[in-house]
C-alpha cells in the first residue's frame, strides 16, 4: 500500500505542474487588473504604480510565474494582494468551515440516501421506491440556493428554530456551532443524499440481480442477510467513486451555500478573491483546492482495495 | 438648504414634487431622531450590524473600500463632520479660518486623547497630513493634494497652506482624508494597524477585535471627549453577510438589528413588515453613463444627444429603481446645496431623436455597445434602455462584465457607453471635477470629454469660497453637461436602511454612514 500512495503521489507532479500554468494563465488573462479593482474610488497614477511595481504586476508574464514557481518550490503561496497576508493564512482561516460543512453534509447525505437507497433497490416498483426516486429526482433538480432559501424561510424565519446566517466553530461551542452548521449542511447533504441515492440505487439492483445473490437466497439466507452481506458489499464502489468526487467539489465548490449563509469558507474566498483580481490568492486557493481532489481520489482509489481485495491484488 | 425644501410653486409635475417632499422629509434634520428621542436612551446592549461585505482595513490613510468608512466614523474622528444638510460642523476641530483662499487654520479641540491614552493635538495632526501625503501606500494623496505644508502655530492650532485655492478640501476632511491616527499606535504597530486599530482612534467606539470574515467588534469609549448624548451601546457587532435576500431575513427573524442597504426590489416588502423599520436615506449617488467621446459612435455630438432624447427617465426610475430614487438632471444629486432644481432632466423626444440622428448622419439609425456590470438591476436597467432605444431606431447590444473588467475597460477607454455608478461626495467638487476635467493619463474622465469652458468653470468652482457663487457657476457646468453629454445622467439613488424597531435615535446623513453614537436599544 505505502508503495501504491507513493507512486501515486509522484504521478501527480504533473498535474499540479498544469494546474498551476493553467490557473496562472486563466486569471492573468482575464480582463481587470488588482489595482483598478481595489482603488476604484480613488484614482491617482502615481500611487498605482508604485504598487503595481511594488508587487511586481509590470514584469513580463512568465517572469511573474517564474517567480511565483520559484517561491512555490520552497513552499511559499505568496501573499494576497488585498489584505496583504499571507496566502496559507488566508486558507488557513477559511478551511475549517469548508471541512466541518463537507463532513457534516457528507454525514446527513449518508444517513438519509444509505437507507432509501437500499430499499428502493430492494422493493423495487414498490410505493417506497417510486418515493425514494421521486426524492432523488426532487433533490437533483433543485438548485442549492433555493433549498436553502426555502430552509431559512422555514426553520429561520417562519419556526425560528435555527439561526439564519454566520458561522460558530463547533470545536469552541458544540451545540451554537452544529445550529450554525445545520442549515448550510441540510442543503448541500439533501443535494448529495439524491445523487447517492440514485448511484446507490442503481448499482444495488446491479448486485441483486446477480447470480451469487440467487445463490445466497437458494442457501436460505435471509433477505436482509442477503442484502447486508452480499448485495451491499458490492454495490459500494460507485457510491465510494461519488462520494470522493464529492468531496472535492464539496471543499472547495461549495461556493453558493457559503455565500447564502455568509460562512467564510474556502469557497467565498475564491470567488472574492476573484472579483478582487487578487492574483496570488486565487492561484494559491485553486491549486490547494486541486492538492484537496488528488488526495481525496487517492483515498477513494484505496478505499477500493479494502471493499474490494480482487483490486489490490491487480 | 433651499435644495432639498419643495418649492410647491415649481413647475413641476406632482409626482416630482412628491418624490423631492419625500426626499425633504427624510432629510430634515433629526426627524428620525425626535421620532425616536421621546423616551430616555439607555445605556448598554449589543447592536448587531449586516453589510454586504468583509471590511479591507483598518488604516483610514490605505482604505479603498467603502465599507471600511462604515466602520471609521465609529472609532476614528474627522476634523470636520457632515450634519444631515451637508453642512460643515466642528470635529476634532473646534473652528476654522480662512484668512486668504490659500490657507486654513483650525483652532482644535483641547481635551481629546486617542483611545492609546495619547493628547490629540496641533502635532498630531500635521504627522497625520505628512503620514497621507507621503506614506507609500497611501491613498488619500489626491484627496490631500492641494496641501502644501502643514503648520504649527501652537499647540492647538494648526494652518494647512495650500498650493492652489481648493473650496472643496473642508467636505473632503469630513471623511477618511480628515480622519486623525494616534501617532504612537500607527508608529509602534506599522502594517499591522490595518487589522488592529486598538487605541488609534478618538471616536466614541473603541476597536475591539476583528476576526476576519466573522466579527468585527467595536466597544463604547467610556472616556469619549463629548458628554453630550451617546455613546450608549455597550458594544457593536459588524457581520458581512453578502446575500441580500438573506441579510433581510436576518434582520426580520432578529438575528441582526441594522442592515446597510436594502435592494429596490425588496423596500415595498419591508416597508410592510411591521418588525421592521425602513428609513429613506437620499444619498449623494449618482448613476450615469459614460459615453466615449474619443472614438464613434460617440465622437459625434448629435448621436450622443439621439440617446439622450430617446430615454424616458421617468419609465427607467419608476420601472428599474421602483422609485428608489428620482431622475438624474446632472452629477449633482438633490441632497446637495449645489443642486438646481430649475434644470429639469433631459425628456423624451423622438422627434429629437429624429432630426439629431439626421445631423449626425445616421439617418436610419445606428448601432452601439453598453458595457455594464453583471447585476441584477443593472440587467434591467440595460434591457429597459435597449427598448427605449430600438423604439427610437437606434439598436444597442449589451455586454455585461463584472466590476473588475468594468474598471479596466473605463480606465482604458475600451468602450463605447459604460455604466458608471458613483457612491458621491458631500461637495458638488467630488461629483465633477475628475470626472469632467481635461487629464491626461487614466482618471474617472473615462469618456474623455475635454472642453475649455468646462475646465475653466470646474477651476473656478474650487478657487470661489461663497457657497452662492459656486452654485452658479454648477448650475453652468450641468447646462453645459446637458449638451455636451461626456454622460447620460440617469438616477440619483435613495439607499434604505433598514432597523429592528428596537433601534432608536438614528440620524440620517446623506454620505450613507452609518453614525451609532447617539444609538440605543430599546
Amino acid at each position: 500500500v505505502g508503495l501504491l500512495i507513493l507512486r501515486r503521489l509522484v504521478a501527480t507532479i504533473p498535474v499540479l505542474l498544469l494546474v498551476t500554468a493553467g490557473v496562472f494563465a486563466l486569471i492573468h488573462l482575464t480582463p481587470g487588473d488588482p489595482i483598478d479593482a481595489m482603488m476604484a474610488e480613488s484614482v491617482d497614477d502615481s500611487v498605482k504604480r508604485e504598487l503595481r511595481r511594488d508587487l511586481g504586476l509590470d514584469r513580463p508574464l512568465y517572469l511573474q510565474y517564474a517567480t511565483w514557481m520559484g517561491r512555490l518550490l520552497q513552499g511559499d503561496l505568496g501573499r494576497s494582494i488585498r489584505n496583504r497576508e499571507p496566502v496559507i493564512e488566508n486558507v488557513g482561516r477559511r478551511i475549517k468551515p469548508s471541512l466541518q460543512l463537507a463532513g457534516l453534509a457528507m454525514a446527513i447525505s449518508l444517513l438519509v440516501a444509505t437507507p432509501i437507497g437500499i430499499l428502493s433497490a430492494a422493493r423495487r416498483n414498490s410505493t417506497l421506491d417510486r418515493f425514494g426516486t421521486s426524492f432523488a429526482l426532487f433533490g437533483i433538480c433543485m438548485p442549492n440556493f433555493l433549498i436553502a432559501l426555502l430552509l431559512i424561510f422555514l426553520f429561520g424565519v417562519t419556526l425560528r428554530w435555527l439561526p439564519i446566517s454566520g458561522y460558530v466553530d463547533p470545536m469552541e461551542e458544540l451545540w451554537d456551532g452544529l445550529r450554525s452548521l445545520a442549515l448550510p449542511a441540510i442543503t448541500l447533504g439533501l443535494a448529495l443524499a439524491a445523487v447517492i441515492t440514485r448511484t446507490l440505487r442503481s448499482s444495488m439492483l446491479e448486485a441483486l440481480s446477480e447470480d451469487y445473490i440467487r445463490t445466497a437466497r437458494a442457501k436460505g439466507l435471509s433477505e436482509g442477510a442477503v442484502i447486508r452481506a452480499h448485495a451491499l458489499k458490492n454495490a459500494l464502489i460507485p457510491v465510494v467513486t461519488v462520494l470522493g468526487l464529492q468531496l472535492g467539489t464539496l471543499i472547495g465548490g461549495a461556493v453558493i451555500t457559503e455565500y447564502v449563509f455568509a460562512l467564510p469558507g474556502v469557497g467565498r474566498l475564491v470567488v472574492d478573491a476573484v472579483f478582487a483580481r487578487d492574483y496570488p490568492l486565487v492561484q494559491g486557493v485553486v491549486l490547494l483546492i486541486a492538492v484537496g481532489f488528488i488526495l481525496s481520489n487517492l483515498m477513494v482509489d484505496l478505499l477500493y482495495g479494502w471493499i474490494d481485495p480482487r483490486i489490490r491484488h491487480r | 438648504m433651499a435644495a432639498t425644501q419643495p418649492d410647491a410653486t415649481h413647475s413641476e409635475s406632482r409626482r416630482d414634487f412628491l418624490r423631492l417632499a419625500a426626499l425633504a422629509s427624510a432629510l430634515a434634520p433629526g426627524v428620525a431622531g425626535r421620532a425616536w428621542a421621546q423616551e430616555t436612551p439607555k445605556k448598554g446592549g449589543t447592536l448587531r450590524v449586516g453589510f454586504y461585505i468583509e471590511a479591507a482595513t483598518m488604516d483610514p490613510h490605505l482604505s479603498g473600500s467603502k465599507i471600511d468608512r462604515q466602520v471609521y466614523h465609529n472609532i476614528y474622528e474627522p476634523l470636520v463632520v457632515l450634519d444631515a444638510n451637508l453642512g460643515i460642523k466642528p470635529g476634532l476641530a473646534e473652528s476654522w479660518q480662512q484668512p486668504d483662499p490659500k490657507t486654513l487654520v483650525f483652532k482644535l479641540r483641547r481635551g481629546v486623547k486617542f483611545h492609546d491614552g495619547t493628547d490629540f493635538n496641533a502635532e498630531a495632526v500635521k504627522w497625520n497630513f505628512n503620514r497621507m501625503k507621503t506614506e507609500p501606500k497611501s491613498v488619500r494623496k489626491g484627496e490631500t493634494a492641494s496641501i502644501d505644508t502643514v503648520d504649527v502655530v501652537d499647540a492647538y492650532t494648526v494652518r494647512l497652506n495650500l498650493k492652489r485655492p481648493d473650496a472643496a478640501l473642508l467636505a473632503t476632511l469630513t471623511d477618511r482624508a480628515g480622519m486623525m491616527v494616534s501617532p504612537k499606535t500607527a508608529q509602534e504597530r506599522g502594517a499591522e494597524l490595518e487589522r488592529n486599530a486598538k487605541g488609534a482612534g478618538t471616536g466614541p467606539f473603541v476597536f475591539v477585535e476583528w476576526v476576519k470574515d466573522d466579527r468585527l467588534i467595536i466597544r463604547r469609549n467610556d472616556a469619549y471627549w463629548n458628554k453630550q448624548g451617546g455613546p450608549y451601546l455597550e458594544q457593536i457587532r459588524y457581520r458581512p453577510i453578502p446575500d441580500d435576500t438573506v441579510k433581510l431575513q436576518s434582520l426580520q427573524a432578529g438575528e441582526i438589528h441594522v442592515m446597510d442597504y436594502v435592494q429596490p426590489r425588496d423596500v415595498a416588502a419591508v416597508k410592510a413588515d411591521k418588525n421592521v423599520v425602513v428609513l429613506d436615506v437620499p444619498s449623494l449617488a449618482d448613476f450615469a453613463y459614460q459615453l466615449n467621446h474619443t472614438k464613434p459612435p460617440f465622437d459625434n455630438k448629435a448621436l450622443r444627444q439621439a440617446v439622450a432624447y430617446s430615454l424616458d427617465l421617468e419609465q427607467i426610475v419608476k420601472g428599474v429603481w421602483l422609485n428608489v430614487g428620482v431622475p438624474a438632471n446632472g452629477p449633482i444629486p438633490p441632497t446637495s446645496w449645489a443642486y438646481d432644481r430649475s434644470i429639469p432632466f433631459i425628456k423624451r423626444d423622438l422627434a429629437k431623436v429624429k432630426a439629431k440622428l439626421a445631423e449626425g448622419g445616421k439617418a436610419g439609425g445606428f448601432a452601439f455597445t453598453m458595457t455594464t456590470n453583471n447585476i441584477p438591476i443593472n440587467v434591467q436597467e440595460a434591457e429597459v434602455i435597449q427598448a427605449q432605444l430600438a423604439e427610437a431606431g437606434i439598436t444597442m447590444k449589451i455586454k455585461l462584465v463584472d466590476s473588475g473588467t468594468l474598471i479596466s475597460d473605463g480606465n482604458g477607454k475600451n468602450f463605447e457607453m459604460i455604466s458608471y455608478q458613483w457612491s458621491g461626495r458631500p461637495d458638488p467638487d467630488g461629483n465633477t471635477y475628475q470626472f469632467y476635467k481635461t487629464t491626461a493619463g487614466t482618471s474617472l474622465n473615462w469618456s474623455g470629454i475635454s472642453n475649455p469652458q468646462i475646465d475653466a468653470l470646474l477651476d473656478k468652482s474650487r478657487e470661489v469660497s461663497s457657497q452662492a457663487e459656486r452654485k452658479k457657476l454648477f448650475s453652468q457646468l450641468v447646462r453645459i453637461l446637458q449638451d455636451e453629454l461626456p454622460m447620460i445622467f440617469i438616477v440619483h439613488p435613495i439607499e434604505p436602511k433598514a432597523f429592528s424597531p428596537r433601534v432608536q435615535g438614528y440620524d440620517p446623513i446623506p454620505d450613507g454612514m452609518m453614525r451609532f453614537k447617539d444609538v440605543w436599544l430599546k
